[in-house]
């Protein structure tokens, strides 16, 4: 119990939170947060409400859903500008400042430093996500979306931020200097965020027409949090990573293409189907608005939800980067497969 | 208490020290002199289980810093050369979050950072931002913060270094004070005289090795072979000089600025004789003095020259 609590809370965590509350930069950053944030909410908000005025199609729950997607995916996007200057200065900053040899000399391990620098920042991601529930109850006018798919979406953006938070005190922990760990943190953050999409559309899954389960997307792309995030707002995923035979897709975005993966809520639970042909239905339009998620037609990942998917795969990066930083961190490293000679008697 | 025993680091092919070994009995203060880049903060580094020796073994209180760095935190108070303060902190607060690094229980650290500011004459700065203090008493807080868990080992990497005369006298006091507490203190710096006054032992290194160790007095007894002496005499010098290069005890007499600069071997008396020797071969005599050789000149000499 107390080793739980010591785990949990060092003396790291609250001093950075002294620090960090103190300076400007964090009411800064919590404001434009909430200001970008809802002003994006504000502009999709009229724009539908002005297309549901005009009465030109669709449903009111459609817009909900609409609005969700937006302000979920900027959500994610904000955080991933933010977390990687959270915690790419965590290690690196005290090497500059010269406090780095201070804190090796007392008695907490070399970890602790690292849980308490990632605690102290995952927090702030907390404060952040706590401040944006109001912009996302504006979702519940609408209606469409239901309580769970929002905690499940904050859940994504969360790990998420866990993840580019990780990855930015690993490189904190490798380099030297800030300036070099930051720009790797937000290489890194990139390479999750966008990168593994793209490598979904540079290698996508090729149709096997003998098969009788509906394609899924390269499993790399799940480590990205927009496919989850867009079939927690009940939207397709259309022809993402998908390549139809020899074929290769043109498509760019979610929603048009020549082949499309629909995924419906029916009766019996989820279904997804291949639709083919050039006169796809695009958007939001085809989906049928019951809340529920889809779920990974084929792969490795068969049968599980995309947000699933998504967590487990960046708790893996998470765990794999905590334990590099762990080893790299300390000044005097002690492998466990590097025993020294036993020393004479002191 | 401190035991270091054939110490060599190499940094790459660069020998930083070279099967350094010295020992500190508990309650000495051991000044640790050498000029900038002699291996003195290497050492300090090895012995605060920061860095990794290439070869040999270095004990606090009887404990292998290489293989139970826990233990040698617990029993080590340690200052570096240069260091950093966190902005944002006042400093007790600053006090108080080392304190709950080096687990200290929340009920005692209240009074104990209170003692500590009164040590080191900070109690009237307590509530004020650490990074707006001035470099003296930066110093002075960071050796608070090696004191928070009391430990019984201190490595003080040149803390007078950069302070004014004032706030170094200030630190010399605050040392002397935590000598009178019996805390066993290994104290480095390139200048030699403020460690004179303040150290019990002294080890001298260089380019990576250990010239000499020993108590001071000792130490400088071995380096200064014999004392000098100062005469000035009204014309007649060159036979003063012959004069002194007769007698058996000078070593070597010769014309510096302007008076006689003669070596001798022996003590009072033996310069007494010289005195009247000179006197009695008619050689006026306007001044006499004998001059201490300092730890200045057996640093001058160790580093200098190979002693062995």
């Amino acid at each position: 119990m107390n080793r739980a609590r010591q785990l949990l809370w060092n003396p790291i965590v609250s001093k950075e939170y002294r620090s960090r509350m103190r300076t400007w930069r964090s009411p800064l950053a919590m404001t434009l947060y909430i200001l970008l944030l809802g002003g994006l909410g504000w502009a999709v908000f009229s724009s539908l409400a002005s297309a549901a005025q005009s009465g030109f199609s669709g449903q009111a729950a459609n817009y909900g859903q609409q609005l969700f997607l937006w302000l979920t995916l900027f959500q994610a996007l904000l955080l991933t500008f933010i977390v990687p200057a959270l915690t790419a200065g965590a290690i690196s900053g005290e090497r500059e400042r010269q406090t780095i040899d201070l804190l090796f000399v007392t008695q907490i391990p070399p970890f602790s430093i690292i849980w308490g620098k990632l605690l102290a920042s995952m927090s702030f991601v907390i404060i952040l996500l706590l401040l944006s529930v109001p912009i996302f109850s504006l979702v519940f006018l609408f209606g469409g979306i239901e309580i769970d798919q929002v905690l499940t979406a904050f859940l994504v953006c969360a790990t998420t931020a866990l993840t580019l938070g990780v990855l930015g005190i690993l490189f904190s922990t490798a380099a030297r200097r800030t300036l070099p760990s930051t720009v790797a943190a937000y290489v890194g953050a990139f390479l999750l965020v966008a990168g593994s999409m793209l490598w979904g559309q540079l290698f996508p899954t090729t149709i096997d027409p003998a098969s009788t389960k509906a394609p899924a997307p390269p499993a790399v792309s799940y480590l990205s949090p927009i496919l989850p995030l867009i079939t927690i707002a009940n939207q397709p995923v259309s022809s993402y990573g998908i390549r139809n035979g020899n074929v290769p897709m043109n498509s760019g975005g979610f929603s048009s293409g020549s082949a499309q993966v629909i995924c419906k809520a029916g009766p019996a639970g989820n279904s997804c189907v291949t639709v083919s042909g050039p006169n796809v239905v695009s958007g939001a339009g085809v989906v049928s608005p019951p809340a529920t998620v889809s779920t990974i037609p084929s792969g490795p990942f068969a049968g599980w939800q995309f947000w699933q998917a998504t967590v487990v795969l960046q708790l893996v990066v998470v765990v794999i980067a905590l334990i590099v930083s762990g080893l790299l961190l300390p000044p005097v490293r002690r492998l466990p497969w590097r025993k020294r000679a036993a020393p004479a008697a002191a | 208490m401190i035991k270091v025993q054939g110490l060599t680091k190499l940094y790459g092919t660069r020998t930083a020290l070279h099967n350094v070994s010295f020992e500190v009995p508990r309650g000495e203060i051991f000044g640790f002199v050498g000029p900038n880049g002699a291996g003195k903060t290497t050492t300090m580094r090895i012995l605060a289980a920061l860095l990794d020796p290439t070869e040999g073994q270095a004990f606090i209180d009887g404990v292998d810093v290489t293989r139970e760095q826990g233990v040698v935190h617990e029993r080590l108070g340690y200052m570096p050369d240069f260091f950093g303060v966190y902005d944002q902190l006042t400093v007790t607060e600053y006090l108080d979050f080392y304190a709950a690094c080096y687990r200290q229980p929340r009920s005692r650290r209240k009074k104990v950072i209170a003692d500590l500011l009164q040590l080191v004459g900070l109690q009237d700065r307590r509530e004020q931002p650490v990074d707006s203090l001035s470099r003296g008493l930066k110093q002075r807080l960071c050796l608070a913060r090696a004191l928070v868990h009391d430990p019984a080992v201190l490595l003080l990497d040149e803390p007078a270094s950069g302070l004014d005369p004032r706030a170094r006298v200030e630190m010399r006091e605050i040392l002397r004070e935590l000598r009178g507490m019996g805390k066993t203190i290994l104290i480095s710096s390139h200048i030699l005289p403020e460690l004179t006054e303040l150290c019990t032992m002294i080890g001298i290194i260089d380019h990576g090795e250990m010239r000499a160790t020993g108590r001071v007095h000792d130490v400088i007894q071995r380096l200064t072979s014999g004392r000098r002496l100062q005469i000035a005499v009204l014309g007649m010098r060159e036979e003063a000089i012959a004069l002194l290069e007769q007698m058996p005890a000078v070593k070597k007499a010769a014309l510096v600025d302007g008076s006689i600069d003669a070596q001798y071997e022996g003590d009072e008396a033996t310069a007494a004789d010289i005195l009247q020797r000179l006197i009695g071969a008619g050689i006026k005599v306007s001044s006499f003095r004998t001059l201490e050789g300092g730890l200045e000149d057996a640093f001058l000499k160790a580093t200098s020259e190979e002693v062995g």
